[in-house]
């Protein structure tokens, strides 16, 4: 069974191929375009959508001669259907849908952030793990129960990548954010007290941006450094109450900012001391990638056929936890 | 002296106070935090802890005692109950058990005090007595919003670890809650939790 998948729920604009075998999944190909924005602003929704229409042609022809395939091969289509910003997500779901239907092909709407979960299972191997999901568009503790993942905890307000995001632009930095931020915070270790906002097992982190921006004048390396301290440190609790609370016996990390050197390891540290199994998705496909999509489409497709034409919506809200998983 | 339980925050150990059974609570450093954050939380909370636990019970909530309180090694020493977390009950005892939940929850609020960490794991059910523990996280406050934190926690406990019968069992702490506090403070609180659960991400439709 060969799929393709594509991502463009945000920035990345991405095109994948995997084969599937049983439970085992291998990807032939993953490429991928990322938009970026000018220093110091954020992802414009139209500039966006036009990177990715722009690109779409070369990202998906590149990814069938890397995986060695035509389009004829293909035995599905997914297309990650949100959440996600609706210009760009609309992008990904007309491509999805030409192929679709010119070369009659099934075709799958896709949750973007199951994505990540399910390409970190795959990826990692992790069979029955609280997740850790952080990005731009999430920033969530789930565990997989009656078919359906739920939440644990969750950010009360911004994300862990939209907090790292909208600080390093105030401070001129060109999005995404967190690469600089970390390195930035390797140059300090003088840690300025900044608001902690755990709140059982959520977080808030809108206290903590504003906040940070203030301290910004002194030091710009000192309040990376205290700003990923605290923030990390908030995340960690979080994850240490989820553990204790469920009992699970296995971490999964995924999501762009599991990138982050400094979150993985004081995950790490947090998982000895709880006995617990520690996983996170490589780097590569950490991020946003077409991988993640291809991958929930095939899974999908063990019990489910594809959706008709007039039924492949994009919705820009569409939280996880509805989403019910019969595969 | 014996570990029980490595929480999420301290570790529990049975322990002996003046020939009482008693629990020693004791929130070690952990060294993947920031030693200056780590002893600042570590202390305000056992602080908090001490205090809260102590001042619920004079508005009739049913509390561990506090023995001995140590801040430079940040533990206390307090009573044991010997029961069981209301998490770990059957079904249809959690369903019951929540009116009472609601109850406790309504009786805090009213006094101005807010838990913080609202999960089925904080009560303990010990002859037909509901306790409540885990006080790390509570704050004096009589702000609304602080109020309705608390009720969302719950409610997202109960939807994700009891799948289940959150229908009942949110139904019936409501109940137990709103005996407490009034409807007019139950309307407006529950309102709240309505909006905060709308400021989460992708919660309803752009």
């Amino acid at each position: 069974m060969i799929g393709l998948g594509i991502e463009s729920t945000a920035h990345t604009f991405s095109c994948a191929v995997i084969e599937k075998n049983g439970k085992k999944g291998k990807i032939l190909s993953d490429v991928r375009e990322i938009y970026r924005p000018p220093k110091g602003e954020g992802i414009h929704p139209r500039e966006a959508s036009r990177h990715h229409i722009e690109n779409s042609p070369t990202v998906l022809s590149d990814c069938l001669k890397e995986a060695k395939i035509t389009i004829k091969d293909l035995d599905i289509i997914s297309y990650a259907a949100g959440p996600g910003l609706g210009p760009c997500l609309r992008v990904g779901a007309v491509v999805a849908r030409s192929l679709a239907s010119y070369y009659d092909i099934p075709i799958y709407p896709v949750n973007h952030a199951i994505g990540h979960i399910e390409l970190g299972k795959l990826l990692t191997g992790a069979k029955n793990p609280l997740v850790l999901l952080v990005s731009g568009g999430h920033t969530m503790l789930l565990a997989f129960l009656n078919k359906q993942w739920r939440v644990f905890g969750e950010t009360l307000d911004i994300t862990l990548g939209q907090l790292l995001d909208q600080f390093g632009r105030s401070i001129g930095l060109a999005s995404p954010c967190g690469r600089n931020i970390e390195e930035l915070a390797k140059t300090s270790s003088k840690y300025v007290t900044l608001p902690y906002s755990v709140k059982g097992n959520d977080v808030s982190y809108s206290g903590l941006l504003s906040a940070t921006k203030s301290i910004v004048q002194n030091s710009k390396a000192d309040a990376c450094f205290s700003l990923q301290e605290t923030a990390f440190a908030m995340v960690s609790e979080a994850v240490e109450r989820a553990l204790s609370f469920t009992r699970k016996k296995e971490l999964l990390i995924v999501g762009g900012v599991a990138a982050n050197k400094r979150l993985s390891e004081m995950l790490k540290n947090v998982c000895k001391r709880h006995g617990c199994k520690f996983f996170i998705s490589p780097q590569k496909f950490a991020g946003d990638c077409g991988s993640q999509i291809c991958w929930t489409g095939l899974l999908e497709n063990q019990v489910k056929k594809g959706v008709s034409l007039e039924n492949t919506f994009v919705t820009q809200s569409w939280r996880l936890d509805s989403v019910k998983i019969n595969y | 002296m014996q570990l029980i339980t490595k929480g999420a925050e301290a570790d529990i150990y049975i322990t002996k106070w003046n020939d009482y059974k008693a629990i020693l609570k004791i929130r070690k450093t952990k060294n993947y935090r920031n030693p200056i954050l780590d002893s600042n939380l570590r202390k305000q909370r056992t602080i908090k802890e001490s205090q809260t636990i102590s001042k619920v019970k004079l508005y009739g909530i049913p509390a561990p005692l506090v023995y001995f309180v140590n801040l430079k090694k940040s533990f206390i020493i307090m009573q044991h109950i010997p029961g069981k977390p209301i998490h770990d009950l059957s079904d249809s005892k959690i369903v019951f058990l929540s009116k009472q939940m609601g109850n406790l929850v309504g009786l805090m609020h009213k006094n101005g005090i807010m838990h913080g960490d609202l999960t089925t794991s904080n009560f303990i059910l010990f002859k037909n007595k509901v306790y409540v523990i885990d006080f790390g996280l509570s704050q004096k406050t009589t702000k609304p919003e602080d109020h309705a934190v608390d009720l969302r926690l719950i409610k997202e406990i109960l939807n994700s670890a009891h799948a289940t019968i959150m229908k009942q069992a949110w139904k019936n702490f409501l109940v137990g809650y709103k005996s407490v506090v009034g409807t007019s403070k139950f309307l407006r609180i529950t309102n709240l939790v309505l909006e905060i659960e709308s400021r989460g991400r992708y919660a309803t439709v752009v």
